[in-house]
């Protein structure tokens, strides 16, 4: 079933975006690396290639951003030959979630301690959960 | 002794000393002459006034050579003055040098300092993007969650910074495998990306795979640099084919 080019090309940039957000995710990461694809040098050049996502023309397709900092990241030999630890995935994950939830937990303390100032000046306000804003 | 005063090679000085010497000699033959004749009788008639007219002659010629001498004297006077003059302008020549030198530098440091302003206004020129685009992509990364976690998100949650396997497993690449439908909360263990076989019609059913791309988007250069068979596949099954593989490469890939 041969495809038109346009629908090759427009399969091969879908098919790209897809891989390279996959990337943000450290599981899928560990998992590349401990089934020997880090250490290919095809595959390694292929990295390099993704590196286009950067630019802003195509990172705007990005939903998950973190994926390029995982690219960038996996440049480095180093990182690779360490994403094979379960342990090491295990950590960057938690530290991804981490990151993940610093500015709503953020701005979790700053609508408390905006409430906590308006309290004497009201009278006690029912105890209610910050709408999200 | 008579020394050759047609030889033009000799210093003045060497002359004027020959000359003297000349006439020394002279001068002592005619005074022997005097005292022999004293003496005894002269052995030659008319050699004494042939001495005589020599002495007179080489006198004479004594005479030019100090005058040659005199004017050699006033020509190498000049000849000091100029030098100083040469040596004066020589040494203006050198400040001019110096102060051109100076010059340069730092024209040069200006030039390149320019250079390096207008590297800046390019680099920034080209790094610009409108605002407007850059608060819709801000709102579309974190009102899906994507870089900012949801207010009420507890352990648990099955809500990532990071497409989920079942994401993975829904979109183009993961309809390419076969994969297993265990797991809990679309988190699966690694293995469950396992190898499988292409299937026809693909279509995204989560938004990250971003339906809305233009055609003319196109990937950069994608030639067969790679050789490689995509990860999420059995290496053993030769059914393999992918979109990221070494098929004929779109020659339709225009950068912009």
């Amino acid at each position: 079933m041969r495809s038109g080019a346009p629908e090759q090309a427009r399969n091969r940039f879908q098919s790209e975006l897809e891989f390279v957000q996959c990337l943000a995710n450290p599981n899928y990461l560990n998992f590349l690396a401990q089934r020997g694809f880090l250490r290919e040098k095809p595959f390694v050049n292929y990295l390099k290639y993704l590196l286009y996502w950067k630019e802003p023309e195509y990172a705007k397709f990005l939903k998950y951003p973190h994926c390029l900092h995982m690219l960038e990241l996996l440049q480095y030999e180093h990182f690779r030959k360490e994403l094979v630890n379960a342990q090491c995935a295990k950590f960057i994950d938690e530290q991804q979630l981490l990151h993940w939830q610093h500015y709503s937990r953020k701005r979790t303390r700053l609508q408390q301690a905006l409430a906590e100032q308006q309290q004497p000046q009201q009278q006690p306000p029912p105890h209610g959960n910050a709408t999200a804003k | 002794a008579v020394c050759s005063m047609a030889v033009a090679e000799k210093s003045t000085k060497e002359r004027l000393l020959c000359a003297l010497d000349n006439l020394e000699v002279l001068a002592r033959e005619l005074i022997e002459m005097l005292a022999l004749s004293r003496g005894q009788k002269l052995p030659q008639p008319g050699e004494d006034t042939q001495v005589l007219e020599l002495l007179v002659q080489r006198d004479r010629d004594f005479q030019d050579l100090m005058e040659v001498a005199q004017q050699q004297g006033k020509v190498h006077q000049e000849m000091q003055l100029l030098e100083k003059e040469v040596e004066k302008r020589d040494s203006d020549i050198q400040q001019l040098q110096k102060q051109l030198k100076e010059a340069e530098h730092i024209l040069a440091t200006a030039v390149y300092q320019a250079k390096e302003k207008l590297k800046s206004i390019d680099k920034a020129r080209k790094g610009s993007i409108s605002s407007e685009e850059i608060i819709k992509y801000a709102h579309r990364i974190s009102a899906s969650n994507a870089v900012c976690a949801p207010l009420n998100w507890v352990p648990g949650d099955p809500r990532r910074p990071y497409p989920t396997d079942l994401e993975m497993r829904s979109g183009m690449l993961g309809h390419m495998a076969n994969l297993p439908t265990n797991g809990v909360n679309g988190h699966l263990p690694g293995d469950a990306l396992a190898a499988g076989r292409l299937p026809d019609v693909l279509t995204p059913q989560y938004p990250w795979q971003s339906a809305d791309v233009s055609v003319g988007m196109l990937p950069p250069h994608h030639g067969n640099d790679f050789g490689l068979e995509p990860p999420g596949h059995n290496k053993e099954n030769e059914d393999d084919v992918e979109a990221m593989s070494t098929d004929s490469s779109s020659s339709s890939s225009d950068s912009d």
